[in-house]
């Protein structure tokens, strides 16, 4: 029971209703939106990606989806890396809205490696009823490599967001998962630089024998904390937070490259602090901006690419 | 489950409160700035208003993290229930993403441990003692200070108190060595911050365990350029 996490099954579709059902941050948001309902044909949304190693390359051996779940054929554009397999994920609604119950899962076999991204940022529609979910339950078995990058969330005014992630990483495997989140679309109006109601972000990972190796939650209520204050946000705008589980010697290597500091006036602030349990390490941004985040994720990825996989980083797509 | 029923309000029992909850308690708090030292050297706390400030976000990120788990600890100590101490220990463990926040607290975690197994000797405090030093539990302060108040009986909202005042002065005290602060000044602003403290042990008592959250980037990546700082004050 000690340090034991909460095991998470396989395929779960009813997932992401029941979390929003257990939250006690969105007790106050449980009225019905006017529109469709809540969690219902179109709103409960199901994607699970499965890889595995064939021969020379990984390949997408399993696509399981609902709408507005939906995923790209697998694309192998990196010649330093040929096996390694680019999903790109797609909601086709194009953002989230109130009552909408999105499951995502992605599994990696033995010695597979993936990148999976999405085809551009998340919104999170403006909120005048409920709230909207979205799970992610990630695992890597011996030898995987995972990166999860996707682009970032925008949360509009009055934004109700569960985001709950698990990850469970076999110890020989490496994953790197970047999450960005925006201040809202601050350029377009100014009740929209952190003008969300409440975004709670959760992150856990543990080993296949449940061990507990990090948890955290960040629960970000404008309305009753100041994202200003001292400590918090300061004069920043756009958090980029990124968690590489690997082996200690990866993460030694990666961390001994890595620097930090806080520029409050060239807008920039960055720094990684080694997780517990010998589970790897967790890198945070600061911008004002979201490139200069982008940029130092970006620099990051190819560390860890170099020291995780041997590889050199291609030069960014002229697609992306 | 929060507070021992019929505890007497006595001179005595507020004196052990103050015994471990005095700043000078030898766990080693004073060797630790929690991030002051970085946030001062990046220009992040320049003056009496922004300390007052980061003192503040430290404050709230402890009344909604550790001290959710102090409140839970003191309740399972209080049923005699290891089982569930070593399982909130783990839990407190596990948000303590920074390698100086978690060496701060199992560091203060044992040697409160080891000064109330001297002079309380309790038998909780003795074997969570040995389950320290063998190795079956990391150790983590707020557990350890709330096993160390329910073996005397002192109840939840007492060990939250001294918890949260440790939080503030142990910044407090570190900025009387960084800044340009004088201790009358320091004192203020000890003495305005602790006006919030009843309505934080509401929260915090009302809060389940998986629940322990918390949003301070800009601390966290104090705590990262404090890891890479060629000279250094401070333990964090």
């Amino acid at each position: 029971m000690d340090a034991r996490a909460e095991p998470f099954a396989t395929v779960d579709r009813g997932v992401a209703e029941r979390l929003g059902l257990g939250a006690r941050e969105l007790a106050a948001f449980r009225d019905e939106p006017a529109q469709m309902a809540s969690g219902t044909v179109g709103k409960d949304g199901f994607l699970r990606l499965g890889f595995e190693r064939r021969g020379p390359r990984t390949i997408l051996a399993e696509l399981d989806r609902r709408i507005p779940g939906m995923a790209q054929r697998a694309l192998y554009p990196e010649q330093a890396l040929p096996d390694l397999a680019w999903v790109f994920m797609i909601t086709t609604t194009g953002c989230l809205l109130q009552g909408d119950r999105l499951a995502l899962e992605i599994a990696l076999g033995a010695g597979a490696r993936a990148h999976v991204t999405t085809q551009s940022a998340t919104k999170i529609h403006a909120m005048d009823a409920n709230y909207a979910v979205q799970t992610q339950r990630i695992s890597l078995d011996d030898g995987a490599y995972l990166e999860l990058m996707p682009e970032p969330l925008i949360p509009h005014r009055r934004a109700r967001f569960l985001g709950d992630t698990r990850l469970c990483v076999a110890p020989t495997a490496t994953v790197l998962y970047a999450e960005i989140l925006q201040p809202g679309r601050k350029h377009h109006h100014p009740d929209e630089c952190f003008g969300a109601t409440l975004l709670s972000l959760a992150t856990s990972a543990m080993r296949p024998d449940r061990r507990l190796l990090f948890t955290e939650k960040l629960v970000i209520e404008p309305g009753r904390y100041d994202l200003r204050r001292t400590g918090v946000m300061d004069g920043f705008d756009v958090f980029g937070n990124v968690v590489l589980l690997t082996t200690t010697d990866v993460a030694d290597r990666v961390d001994a490259r890595l620097g930090a500091e806080l520029d409050a006036s060239a807008g920039l602030a960055y720094g990684a602090c080694r997780l517990p349990n010998d589970a790897g390490l967790i890198f945070k941004v600061l911008g004002r901006e979201t490139g200069p985040v982008k940029a130092k994720i970006r620099e990051l990825w190819a560390v860890v690419r170099e020291e995780a996989t041997g590889t050199t980083l291609s030069a960014p797509f002229f697609w992306r | 489950m929060r507070d021992a029923p019929g505890m007497p309000s006595s001179a005595a029992h507020l004196l052990r409160v103050l015994q471990f909850g005095d700043s000078m308690l030898p766990v080693g708090a004073f060797a630790f700035s929690s991030g002051l030292e970085s946030a001062i050297a990046t220009g992040v706390v320049t003056d009496a208003e922004r300390l007052r400030a980061y003192t503040r976000t430290a404050l709230e990120q402890a009344a909604r993290g550790d001290a959710v788990g102090l409140i839970r600890a003191h309740g399972a100590a209080t049923g005699d229930d290891l089982d569930a101490l070593r399982h909130i220990d783990a839990a407190v463990y596990a948000r303590k993403l920074s390698s100086e926040t978690r060496t701060m607290s199992v560091r203060m975690g044992k040697k409160l441990i080891e000064l109330g197994a001297e002079i309380v000797a309790a038998p909780l405090l003795l074997r969570w003692r040995e389950e320290i030093v063998g190795g079956a539990t990391p150790g983590c302060y707020p557990v350890a200070l709330a096993i160390n108040f329910a073996a005397q009986g002192l109840p939840a909202r007492d060990a939250f108190a001294v918890h949260q005042y440790g939080v503030a002065a142990a910044i407090l005290g570190a900025a009387l060595r960084l800044m340009r602060i004088d201790h009358i000044e320091t004192q203020r602003l000890l003495y305005s911050l602790n006006a919030g403290i009843d309505a934080d042990y509401e929260v915090a008592a009302a809060t389940p365990l998986a629940d322990m959250a918390g949003f301070a980037p800009v601390t966290e990546i104090l705590a990262a350029v404090h890891v890479k700082a060629s000279v250094r004050l401070f333990m964090s």
